[in-house]
């Protein structure tokens, strides 16, 4: 879409926005339309041009700015805006998908009526297109009730299967963060009973319980990210046939003159090492620290059994 | 006048006539932009318009004469106003929740739509709800916003079914091909985006991964009719797998893993099918035609999860467990 189309279709939400929601201030009115503080007041200077032939003075768009807040006075009928295009409407479809519509009551309720407000003009063309994209490989069920006790701030309880252990023990966490790395789901939070932010993979979490616990949010730590606590690092040497695979994935990685490849990984966790490198069934190789060797080594020999 | 200035003034025109509003009088209405020059000229530059306004979902069409009524162009109303959508407050969190996480991740095909759609459905709200904090990071080598543009340029040649050339990095040659294709359509998988479509190099359709893709470019944007139909039995979940262990590397097998009484829970969501239970524990079926990618998803739960059967597929999994313990100071 051209940079005029995507004026337009501001403008066209901007008028219905301020008649609906009189007296909002300019930032907030800025913030609902996603553009910074000038851009909206250039639109505002803009907007009383705009009006309908004749042109007689009742007949232009009348809105204007008091004490830091926006009002309209005539909308020339824009009181609300147009309707969902279909490619508007694909989108957050696809969105909700990305975060497993298929399983979540809300959602699926949510995308029928959002199908319902398209144009009837549009809806053939949504299906269409809708058929085109396909995000939903990568949704997990647990995501949308993940991501609604986020924003509750509730208490989640959990079955929690971490890898080399075996079995599952039971968390009951305050949620944090929901955040996709390298295909994987993860979940950091407080764990209540370990006293410690931890992370999780989403795929490893049995049903999820959201607790009526509340919980006021931790000062901001360093944001999550997958297994980084500052131990020691711990060296990866992949076989050359998957080093360009590998490389792919990993921004730091350093080629050896065989060309094999060499990463190195945060080594605060031995269960995910042991799990990450078992999955690579021997074309990847823990050269050091001697732990994470013998971790692997261990690990190995348990599946044998 | 502005060309956005004239496309509002026409909107805000036909919102308010109850009558169509024939040719002749939008061209004295609008005398210096669809009066003046030739007729012909006028009149493209009315389509153009009205082309435009469509795109953005204004939905102006033309009505024959009836009666008295004149013939001309309206704009239907109820079609026009988005009305109140209906959504629980769940509904409107939950969506928001995830439209926001997709527009956090940076690269998500249409995100400027998804921006707009996000504002219509909360325009009848009072207050919006409030955002947990979801993000996704695209898998690849390239910058957000690389992935971002080819992502954008792809989704509109899927749309408008236009053909692209490309030249696309695989990892295994080490190579860099020039390839035209037909895009059909575009998947996310393990957090990496992936499209299918009829590649003309190959004689067949192929998948790509977005971020191997090197130069793109849509080959005639500005061409009529759509460069190309997408076959009708087509379909993106046959050709782009869900899972790792669905690429066609071999005769589908179907593998038997067995589960520890933990792991049964998380059996669909590690395996995409459900669990049958056993007398120790549970097991799980699973068609593997990458009989690989499926043992080394089981060997990274060990213990909990096993290969027992059929018998090539155990020895599979075993060999590649010999392997890593040899490689990490274990005899085997």
């Amino acid at each position: 879409m051209s940079a005029a189309s995507e004026r337009l279709r501001q403008l066209l939400f901007l008028v219905p926005y301020v008649s609906r929601h009189p007296g909002r201030s300019v930032d907030e009115v800025a913030a609902a339309l996603g553009v910074g503080r000038v851009e909206l007041l250039e639109a505002l200077e803009f907007l009383p041009l705009v009006g309908r032939p004749p042109f007689e003075p009742d007949d232009f768009v009348d809105v204007y700015v008091e004490d830091d807040k926006v009002f309209v006075e005539l909308d020339q009928r824009l009181h609300a805006p147009p309707r969902l295009t279909a490619a508007e409407g694909v989108a957050l479809a696809s969105a909700a998908r990305l975060l497993g519509a298929s399983a979540s009551e809300a959602l699926t309720s949510a995308l029928e009526k959002l199908e319902r407000v398209l144009p009837p003009s549009a809806r053939e063309a949504f299906r269409q297109a809708d058929r085109r994209l396909d995000v939903e490989g990568s949704a997990l069920a647990g995501l949308p009730a993940v991501s609604m006790a986020i924003a509750e701030r509730r208490e989640v309880r959990f079955d929690y299967y971490a890898a080399g252990r075996g079995q599952t023990e039971r968390r009951q966490v305050q949620p944090a963060e929901l955040f996709g790395h390298q295909g994987q789901w993860y979940l950091s939070g407080f764990d209540v009973a370990r006293g410690a932010e931890r992370l999780y993979r989403v795929d490893r979490m049995g049903p999820l319980e959201v607790t009526d616990a509340r919980f006021e949010p931790r000062p901001e730590s360093a944001p999550a990210r997958v297994p980084d606590r500052g131990l020691e690092p711990v060296t990866v040497v992949f076989s050359a046939a998957r080093a360009p695979f590998v490389r792919e994935r990993f921004g730091e990685a350093r080629s050896l003159p065989d060309g094999r490849l060499e990463v190195t990984v945060p080594g605060d966790n031995a269960r995910w090492l042991t799990g990450w490198v078992l999955s690579f069934g021997g074309d990847a190789q823990v050269v050091a620290p001697a732990w994470a060797v013998r971790s692997v080594g261990e690990a190995a020999r348990a599946s044998l059994g | 006048m502005d060309r956005t200035e004239r496309l509002l003034d026409l909107v805000a025109l036909l919102l308010s006539e109850k009558h169509p509003v024939s040719w002749a009088r939008l061209r004295e209405l609008f005398k210096d932009d669809y009066g003046t020059g030739t007729p012909e000229a006028c009149e493209r530059k009315f389509e153009r318009d009205k082309v435009e306004l469509l795109e953005l979902g204004v939905p102006l069409r033309f009505e024959k004469a009836r009666g008295d009524v004149e013939g001309g162009y309206a704009l239907d109303k109820d079609a026009y106003y988005l009305p109140e959508p209906g959504l629980s407050p769940d509904e409107l969190a939950v969506l928001y929740a995830a439209g926001a996480a997709a527009l956090a991740s940076g690269a998500f095909p249409g995100a400027g739509d998804l921006a707009h759609a996000l504002r219509k459905v909360a325009f009848h709200s009072e207050r919006l709800p409030a955002l947990p904090r979801v993000r996704f990071q695209a898998v690849g080598p390239v910058d957000t916003a690389s992935l971002a543009d080819r992502l954008d340029v792809l989704w509109g040649a899927v749309r408008a079914r236009r053909r692209v050339t490309l030249e696309y990095f695989s990892p295994r040659s080490g190579e860099v091909t020039a390839r035209a294709v037909d895009p059909y359509g575009l998947a996310l998988r393990r957090g990496a985006w992936a499209f299918a479509g009829h590649c003309h190099l190959r004689g067949g359709v192929r998948t790509f991964l977005v971020h191997r893709v090197r130069r793109l470019e849509v080959l005639n944007p500005k061409a009529k009719p759509p460069d190309f139909e997408v076959p009708a039995d087509f379909r993106l979940g046959d050709v782009i797998p869900r899972w790792p262990w669905e690429h066609r590397f071999h005769a589908p097998v179907d593998v038997d893993v067995a589960l520890a009484p933990d792991l049964e829970p998380m059996a669909p969501q590690l395996f995409g099918v459900a669990p049958v239970k056993t007398s120790t524990g549970a097991s799980v079926t699973v068609r593997a035609s990458d009989l690989d990618a499926l043992v080394t998803t089981v060997l990274s739960l060990a213990p909990a999860a096993k290969v027992t059967g059929p018998a090539e597929a155990v020895a599979r999994a075993q060999a590649l467990a010999r392997r890593v313990l040899e490689a990490h100071g274990g005899a085997p």
